[in-house]
């Protein structure tokens, strides 16, 4: 980490939070606008100087690696892209990890997408990831895109009892049946993991309840921190480990370098972004404790 | 000319001169060209076209807003077309219009006409006569989706979720002497599973009392109801934490591209 | 003669080799690839119909391999052969079982034209193949069968479903009954509609209007529709008091329910004279913009009150410190979690969740939003009973109290 970056950062932070100390004990109003430079500057600093810090797995995370991590290689993981570029940032970290650690095992894996603006991030990710990092691996061999069908949950009440009802072809229109890696799979039953990737509207409970649940596949789920909270009730019964928000993604690309010491070079943009995150958050809690000291001077001011 | 239109022209005129070299500074470095640029100044442009919002309302944010609304209403039907339409009727009504497409023909099935015609039907609210034809394709999707969902709601959201609180007060109980000599406040320990089990307990009882309606919170009732709020309240914490952490990471990730992608300021 | 019986020696190898080759435990590629020798076969094979389904699937049963796990450890997972007929004619068949297990579910095609079709009513027979890292070295169990892929008419894994469903039926329809016979059924007070009733009389002392926010649900949902009833109560006692009220609206549709009920309430209280169609306006469908003319509305106004109730999604937080910093006493309400805690910040009563739909039925005493009220608040007393005997069967190790809750598909 560059020292001299985390120095300058913190004086940056410090200095203004110490300028919102002193409006907040006077009880005087705070320009928006200021709020949101500050924020703005509190989260570029950090990156501008690339200030990381070291994640560690928790529990739920872990859960979520060892599943992918100790089925043997060759299982069939289904990873579905359920997010849009708006949600991005967030979540194409796990999408990364996921892919980059099923391929390493040498697991078979089966794209797909329940929200039509993830197609392209399928294609995205397999330029980014499998063609760059394993260009050994062929399309149609170790992985698939089967592209997006309109539908949400109705999707998955088909394909849990056949794919081919619903996808005829791959993304490229290539006939599935022609596919040696869609030997021997007949619905989502056939496959030794879901992963769904998201944070809206079908997204990881619409993976557990209508496909996980009914057809006893272990589901692992990746999401914007936005929905997290409603997931966690789901594990460990029913979803095998849960990534919540970039927190999430950053501890499994920690527990993947762990594991796999020859990513320690490859990208990691979770562990990256938990650096200006860390900052924002420091940020966030110095106001809320300001704006409660701000509301007790008021208070004792009797204004 | 008053004073806020000059300044609109010299914003417009200094919009144009900055994303315009920045095209052209980008296009001219080694492994780009003027595409990839093109794509990459617009993007910055349209970032901080939304980022705009944060001073005041303004046309460059109404631009982008409008621009992203319409692209994606296009791109789902596109999509859809192709994907619904193209990969999944076609190859079941129409050999001449797969070839014509180039999807495989999967032979004819007369039960793909029903999707075939509720669609239709549902296209016929553009029309005021026939309008009244997409309520028979809502009715279907409303009931079925209602019958699919009663169960799986039913089996995974309540009765799964139900078994899922039956967990032991106490785990693993040894007795007194096993405990005090193995304590532990490791996460796997006995300690903490009993009493991570004991939240889970206390908060779904408390948390269904306060979400009772017959009977006024009163007394021991009214107590656990309190408790039930300091639930809740706990869980929007967390809640509302989770969301400024996903709202920052947006943030990274857009301030991200604007100093990688556009700037090349960071590796 | 001894040339002779060297040919005919040679004949008999020729003869019994394959023979020695269709042997359930093969050994003639061991010996060409002595690294691994063939591993010892599963045992004790069943076959059935799987059950609780339509037909076309068979589910194979096996006691793993000795060298599954344990042993040389050199199984790596079984696959089946599949036949019509006891003694030959099997085919491999494409699924495979991953080492450790000991359960596999052979399903085919449902239609004669679906690919790899299997029939219902028809003898199988199966061989299950422990497999090693050599695709030469394996062992196959011996044949079992016949066993015929029958449908069953009821999924008895959804017994548990059914119950609950015909309970909570019939529970609701006993309360709907009961209601509609006029029975008093109690609801207790909540909090945030006895404000109402305060932030209305401030408004008037301060002769300022009250905005009521019906959100960006659609006349369909239920928060939607719980917001209406809200909305008839708040529209009577601005029509008593002659308050001025605002209504925004963002669907065209859900604008002219409110007109209705706006102008109903107006009617009741006595007062339709003082109601004019402009108190309820059409805005815009598009999020945003809703929410940056309902915002310019507040700032303009000053509302004494702002009411948010139905179903809000990014834009609560938005509207609510828009409220808080005009200075208005703010009510929200919705049944969109992630939205609660915004508006929980930012206001100051918020009617959590299932709370809407209470207040709905608490303020218009419908028979059927107060029988199913009820028929709730039964559910979750049974949820609670539930628990505790769950909990007691979990501490206490009653596995089958525990089964009975373990859902079937």
């Amino acid at each position: 980490m560059n020292k001299w970056g985390l120095i300058i950062s913190l004086t940056i932070i410090a200095a203004g939070l110490l300028y919102l100390f002193i409006k907040s004990i006077r009880g005087r109003d705070v320009e928006r606008r200021f709020i949101f430079l500050f924020m703005g500057l509190a989260v570029a600093v950090p990156i501008l100087f690339n200030i990381s810090f070291s994640e560690k797995a928790t529990p739920i995370v872990k859960a979520a690696f060892d599943k992918i991590e100790n089925l043997p290689p060759g299982s069939k993981i289904l990873i579905s892209f359920d997010y849009d570029p708006a949600m991005a940032p967030e979540v194409n970290p796990m999408t990364d990890a996921f892919v980059r650690h099923a391929m390493a095992k040498g697991h078979r894996v089966y794209f797909m997408n329940l929200w039509a603006t993830g197609q392209p991030m399928v294609a995205t990710a397999i330029d980014r990831i499998i063609k760059t990092e394993f260009p050994e691996k062929k399309n149609g061999v170790d992985y698939v895109n089967l592209g997006y069908k309109a539908g949400g949950t109705g999707v998955l009440n088909v394909i849990i009892t056949d794919i081919r009802k619903m996808y005829l072809t791959d993304v490229n229109g290539i006939n599935l049946d022609s596919l040696p890696i869609m030997n021997g799979i007949r619905s989502l039953r056939d496959m030794d993991l879901l992963i769904s990737v998201g944070g809206g509207l079908p997204g990881v409970k619409e993976w557990v309840l209508f496909a996980g649940d009914p057809g006893h596949i272990p589901v692992v789920g990746g999401c914007a921190a936005v929905s997290a909270p409603l997931l966690y009730p789901y594990y460990p019964n029913q979803l095998m480990g849960l990534l919540g928000g970039i927190k999430g993604a950053a501890e499994y690309e920690s527990e993947l370098k762990r594991k796999y010491p020859r990513f320690a070079e490859t990208p990691q943009p979770g562990i990256k972004m938990m650096g200006p995150q860390t900052m924002a958050h420091l940020v966030i809690m110095a106001f809320i404790i300001f704006g409660n000291i701000s509301y007790f001077v008021l208070k004792s001011r009797g204004e | 000319m008053n004073n806020s239109r000059i300044w609109s022209i010299v914003i417009f005129a200094a919009a144009v001169l900055i994303f315009g070299l920045s095209w052209i500074i980008i296009g001219s470095q080694a492994g780009h060209n003027l595409t990839d640029a093109f794509l990459v100044t617009v993007a910055a442009f349209l970032t901080l076209s939304i980022l705009s919002f944060l001073y005041k309302d303004n046309p460059y944010y109404k631009f982008a807003e409008h621009l992203f609304v319409g692209v994606s209403a296009a791109y789902w039907m596109s999509v859809g077309f192709w994907s619904t339409f193209v990969g999944n009727l076609l190859p079941r009504i129409s050999p001449s219009l797969c070839t014509y497409f180039g999807v495989p023909y999967k032979g004819f099935d007369i039960f793909f006409f029903i999707p075939l015609i509720l669609g239709v039907f549902l296209l016929m609210r553009l029309s005021s006569k026939m309008g009244w034809l997409s309520r028979w394709s809502l009715a279907f999707i409303v009931g079925t989706t209602a019958g699919l969902n009663l169960i799986r709601y039913l089996r995974s959201d309540f009765i799964s979720q139900v078994s899922n609180t039956f967990v032991p007060l106490v785990t693993d109980w040894r007795g007194i002497g096993p405990f005090f000599s193995d304590f532990s406040l490791s996460i796997t320990g006995q300690f903490a599973m009993s009493l991570s089990n004991w939240v889970i307990f206390v908060g779904v009882f408390c948390g269904l009392i306060y979400f009772f309606f017959s009977k006024e919170h009163k007394g021991a009732f009214g107590y656990a109801s309190r408790m039930g709020i300091w639930v809740l309240m706990i869980t929007f914490g967390a809640s509302f934490g989770y969301t400024v952490m996903g709202r920052v990471s947006l943030l990274v990730g857009r301030l991200t591209f604007l100093f990688h992608d556009w700037l090349g300021l960071v590796k | 003669m001894k040339f002779k019986i060297m040919i005919l020696g040679c004949l008999l190898l020729a003869l019994a080799l394959p023979a020695l080759a269709q042997d359930s435990v093969k050994t003639v590629e061991a010996s060409a690839i002595p690294a691994i020798s063939p591993p010892a076969p599963a045992t004790n094979v069943t076959a059935m119909d799987s059950p609780n389904d339509n037909g076309h699937s068979l589910t194979l049963r096996w006691t793993l391999s000795a060298d599954d796990g344990a042993g040389q450890k050199t199984v790596l997972g079984y696959k089946f052969l599949r036949s019509f007929f006891p003694d030959s004619g099997f085919v491999l068949r494409e699924g495979m079982a991953p080492s450790g297990s000991s359960e596999y579910v052979d399903m085919g095609g449902r239609k004669p034209d679906d690919r790899d079709f299997m029939p219902n009513d028809t003898d199988y027979y199966y061989i299950v193949r422990a497999i090693t890292a050599d695709s030469n070295v394996y062992s196959d169990s011996p044949v079992i069968g016949p066993v015929k892929a029958v449908g069953q008419l009821y999924n008895v894994g959804r017994t548990l479903v059914l119950v609950f469903v015909l309970c909570f039926a019939a529970i609701t329809i006993f309360f709907i009954r009961r209601a509609r016979k006029g029975a008093k059924l109690f609801v207790r007070r909540l909090a945030g509609i006895e404000a109402v009733d305060e932030a209305i009389g401030r408004a008037t002392e301060m002769g300022k209007p009250i905005l009521y926010v019906l959100g960006l649900g659609t006349a369909a949902d239920i928060a939607t529709i719980a917001s209406f009833t809200i909305l008839g109560r708040v529209a009577k006692k601005v029509a008593e008091y002659q308050t001025g009220l605002i209504v925004p609206c963002y669907d065209a549709i859900v604008m002219t329910v409110a007109q209705e009920t706006v102008r109903t309430a107006y009617l009741d209280a006595g007062r339709p004279d003082a109601y004019n169609d402009d108190m309820v306006y059409y805005v815009t469908s598009n999020q945003f913009a809703y929410v940056a003319a309902v915002n310019g509305t507040m700032l303009r106004q000053l509302p004494a009150t702002n009411i948010y109730m139905g179903t809000f999604y990014a834009e609560s937080l938005l509207l609510a410190e828009t409220g808080a910093l005009a200075g208005s006493v703010q009510i929200s309400g919705t049944d969109q979690v992630a939205q609660i805690p915004f508006f929980v910040v930012a206001c100051d009563y918020t009617l959590i969740g299932e709370e809407l739909y209470a207040a709905s039925a608490y303020l218009s005493r419908e028979p059927i939003l107060l029988g199913s009220l009820k028929a709730q608040d039964y559910g979750k007393a049974a949820i609670i009973v539930i628990s505790i005997l769950g909990i007691i069967a979990s501490q206490f190790r009653w596995n089958w109290f525990l089964e009975l809750f373990k859902a079937g598909n």
